[in-house]
């Protein structure tokens, strides 16, 4: 899948949505320990809404990098930087409050020794190489964190690794049905992986559109936070669940419409059922 | 997206400073792990990195020609370095996993028995499309003569290609990375199954029989990650395709080594913080 | 013995859910020229060769089999927590897969051809309303017999990992299978049935696809019916052996010499599969004949 990529100038300039991406996922993961202090769990979905944010700035990161042709796929861009920011991701969510923070501290430090590693040892030469991968372990690192925290209302290490359930009247704590023991985490991983490097994949080529593939970012997060909130109905509360269900739905319906008008707008011609335009010479 | 687009720009060089602080990083994450963790750790980080090691160099050796070889363009196999790699590697390691209670030696080998065996079925199946469903036979592009059989490459080669389907080195290869990838995959997943398994019950106050299913849980999602990652950078380091152990590419893995070993170090090292802290 | 038979049943099962799903997901990708191929349908646009052929590029075949095999797996996961029966939750959980699976593929195309408007490549909405359901119905089957496999192998055979995390080591192996034995016959036999037979695409010939039938214009579902015939079915017996070979060794020879038993049958069965590799490459090298002549081609 290797794509003779141009770079193409314009739009928001990447340091602008860097900067705003990670507010906005702190501020969102952050937003999730309200469950903790009104003792609910109806603040779930912000965890939902941190992945969106994180999935928004990652994929511009993707742009950047592999406009640069990585000589290899776009998907092992995603691959990469989830597979190093949810080791930084596990570790930081024993620091209780300061998890979030950690996280993003961890997934830099890893993120920037593999950009070294592959730019210099590897000898790719890629000037954004370093930035590029540094940005997407944190992003893959937030990423995780945000579906953790929608699944199961939180993400300490104890919740993540046990659930309650109640058997007979009697409540039961079970580690093989949580969302480590379970290996929910691997969805998590792919539902990131492969969301994060979509929307350049899907968009690259000639009539590149920055507006045109971020929202496609958005549609594919709000996508991904649906089935996440089915399976979050397996951990939280139904009403809590349920919330994040119709946030999750409201989300993807308003982005996939506006992603298909913005195809719409950059598209040669919409046509149904019409034959093969005439072209000179063929 | 032609074949031309795809062909590989990066230098094959060797950059020495670069190789020597990874040497120096890969010294430092050793000393730190043995400070948090003398035995337990150090032992399963010295794992995780050769592992991580026997993943990057096993890559090497699977022949893979991405978009070109879909059209009969150039030899391997029609797809991605990284995740054929891992195909054959996460078959490994479903194997090794469930042989782990027989011990590290028997396990590591049935991952990469499994690893192998997944690459000679593809590999086999390969050249059967191309021979039986296409009428294509088997040419190397970078070789005159195969390094093993001896048969002559060139006027196979059909006119306007760089080769097809995957002579006989090239199949070698791809079971050699196929086994490598496994056993490296399967190491790595023991190697941190041993230390959740002993460090899980205090970390979280439940039995050995309660924690099992996160030990295990949290160590296969571990190896399956780092498993990405190493492969990824082999990926990069061979930029795109690659046509087995003959491939002047090949020369190119004492970087990778380096790399690998260090990428693992590091995520390894962090995966023994979270339960040696 | 008893568990040996009721192992072998399980593992002949799972080699049959196995080869559906390889053939499945091979025809599912082909008829959305999704993995390699895909940027021969991508390219021929700009080389001025307008068409009517899906071009759903999600990602590579294996990561994007990796995901809907490891959704559906959770989601029929999370749904056997909340005591849902096993059957129902995988059905389910499949269908919520299969759901994403086909907005993927409508975004992936919009995608793609607004991004060559330059070059006059119009977007067909009766494209994406055709075969994208047909592309979801292939996926079905692929998630379904794989979750299937995995839960037979997770509950009946005892692999200790969860059902995700073997739904999603066998979803990428899936992938790798079946682009690596299905592509090259659509990308090279159907997509460029207008070259010669018996070689391979010449690189000046790129982007030249054929792009019209018998009556008509191609569209992907003739690409479908037509690589299924090979493309697919090998595609199925190559993910078919490779489960079925994988899971019988285990469950027969595991217990023989602590282990050894199950890896000596392994290093016996990549033998007899090099020795057909090889009988197939000399038969090949006998019967098609050189190109060139021997000389010419060393000069």
């Amino acid at each position: 899948m290797s794509v003779k990529i141009e770079v193409i100038a314009g739009g928001v300039p990447h340091d602008k949505i860097m900067i705003a991406g990670l507010v906005s996922t702190l501020v969102c993961i952050y937003l999730t320990y309200l469950n903790a202090f009104t003792n609910t769990q109806m603040f779930s979905f912000f965890g939902g809404l941190a992945v969106v944010a994180a999935l928004i700035w990652g994929s511009h990161t993707i742009k950047v990098l592999c406009s640069y042709g990585i000589g290899t796929g776009v998907p092992s861009a995603g691959m990469i930087a989830f597979g190093s920011g949810t080791i930084a991701m596990l570790l930081a969510t024993k620091y209780g409050m300061l998890a979030p923070i950690v996280a993003l501290v961890l997934a830099a430090v890893i993120g920037l020794i593999l950009g070294y590693v592959s730019n210099n040892i590897l000898n790719m030469k890629i000037p954004a190489m370093i930035q590029a991968l540094t940005e997407m372990a944190v992003v893959g690192a937030l990423t995780v964190m945000g579906f953790a925290a929608m699944i199961t209302g939180g993400f300490t290490f104890t919740g993540l690794t046990t659930s309650t359930a109640t058997f007979l009247g009697f409540p039961i704590t079970s580690y093989a049905n949580s969302f480590l023991g379970g290996g929910l985490i691997a969805v998590a991983f792919l539902l990131g992986a492969i969301a994060i490097q979509h929307p350049f994949n899907a968009c690259l080529g000639p009539g590149w559109k920055q507006d045109r593939m971020l929202m496609l970012t958005a549609e594919c997060g709000f996508l991904s936070m649906i089935v996440a909130a089915v399976m979050s109905f397996a951990f939280i509360s139904a009403g809590a669940a349920l919330i994040s269900l119709i946030v999750a739905i409201i989300g993807w319906l308003y982005t996939y419409g506006q992603f298909f008008a913005m195809s719409k707008r950059d598209a040669a011609a919409w046509l149904d059922s019409k034959p093969i335009p005439d072209t000179e010479g063929h | 997206m032609s074949a031309v687009a795809a062909k590989p720009q990066a230098g094959g060089a060797m950059n020495p400073t670069a190789m020597a602080v990874g040497v120096v990083l890969l010294i430092i994450i050793l000393g730190a792990c043995y400070y948090v963790s003398p035995n337990l750790g150090l032992t399963a980080l010295i794992g995780v990195i050769v592992g991580g090691v026997l993943i990057g160099f096993g890559t090497h050796f699977v022949p893979v020609g991405g978009a070109p070889a879909a059209m009969g363009q150039a030899p391997g196999i029609a797809t991605g370095v990284a995740m054929l790699a891992a195909g054959a590697g996460l078959a490994g390691l479903f194997g090794g996993a469930w042989a782990a209670p027989l011990g590290t030696t028997v396990a590591t080998i049935t991952g990469g028995i499994g690893g192998g065996l997944m690459m000679a079925i593809t590999c086999m199946m390969v050249n059967f499309v191309y021979v039986y469903g296409m009428g294509i036979p088997a040419a190397s592009g970078k070789v005159l003569h195969d390094p093993i059989t001896g048969d002559s490459q060139a006027e196979f080669k059909s006119q306007g290609t760089e080769g097809h389907g995957l002579p006989f080195v090239s199949f070698v290869g791809g079971v050699i990375g196929g086994i490598l990838a496994g056993a490296g995959g399967t190491l790595i997943y023991l190697a941190l199954l041993d230390l959740y398994k002993a460090t899980f019950p205090t970390l979280m106050s439940a039995t050995h029989a309660q924690v099992l299913p996160v030990a295990v849980s949290v160590a296969g999602m571990f190896a399956v990650a780092m498993f990405l990652v190493n492969a990824v950078l082999t990926a990069y380091n061979i930029t795109g395709t690659i046509e087995g152990p003959h491939d002047p590419k090949f020369k190119r893995w004492p970087r990778a080594i380096v790399a690998s070993a260090v990428a693992s170090a590091l995520c390894g090292f962090v995966a023994i913080l979270i339960v040696a802290i | 013995m008893e568990n040996i038979v009721f192992g072998i049943g399980i593992t002949a099962l799972t080699g049959a859910l196995a080869t559906v799903a390889g053939s499945a997901e091979d025809t599912e990708s082909n008829i959305g020229s999704q993995g390699d191929p895909n940027s021969q349908v991508q390219l021929a646009p700009q080389m001025g060769f307008l068409h009517r052929i899906f071009n759903k590029a999600v990602a590579g075949e294996p990561p994007a089999y990796g995901l809907w095999c490891a959704l559906g797996a959770g989601l029929a996961w999370a749904f056997m927590a909340m005591q849902v029966n096993a059957i129902l939750a995988i059905v389910l959980g499949c269908i919520l897969a299969v759901f994403v699976q086909g907005v993927y593929a409508t975004t992936a195309y919009l995608g793609r051809t607004a991004s060559l408007a330059k070059f006059g490549q119009p977007v067909y909405v009766d494209i994406i309303k055709s075969m994208t359901t047909v592309t979801m119905a292939h996926a079905f089957i692929a998630i379904f017999c794989t979750v299937a496999l995995c839960q037979l192998i997770n509950g009946a055979l005892g692999h200790p990992f969860p059902l995700p995390l073997l739904a999603l080591i066998w979803g990428i192996a899936l992938g790798a299978a079946g682009s690596a034995t299905g592509n090259p016959y659509y990308g090279k036999e159907r997509q460029y049935q207008n070259q010669k037979f018996g070689a391979g695409v010449p690189i000046s010939a790129s982007g030249n696809i054929v792009r019209y039938a018998e009556a008509g214009e191609r569209n992907s579902i003739d690409n479908g019916f037509f690589t299924h015939k090979i493309g697919g079915s090998a595609s199925g017996i190559c993910f078919g052996l490779i489960v079925f070979l994988e899971i019988w060794r285990t469950i027969l020879f595991e217990r023989i010499y602590a282990g050894w038993g199950a890896i000596a049958v392994g290093v016996l069965m990549i033998l007899v599969f090099t020795v057909i590799d090889r009988y197939i490459e000399v038969w090949a090298r006998k019967n098609y004949g050189p190109y060139t002549a021997a000389k010419e081609a060393d000069a």
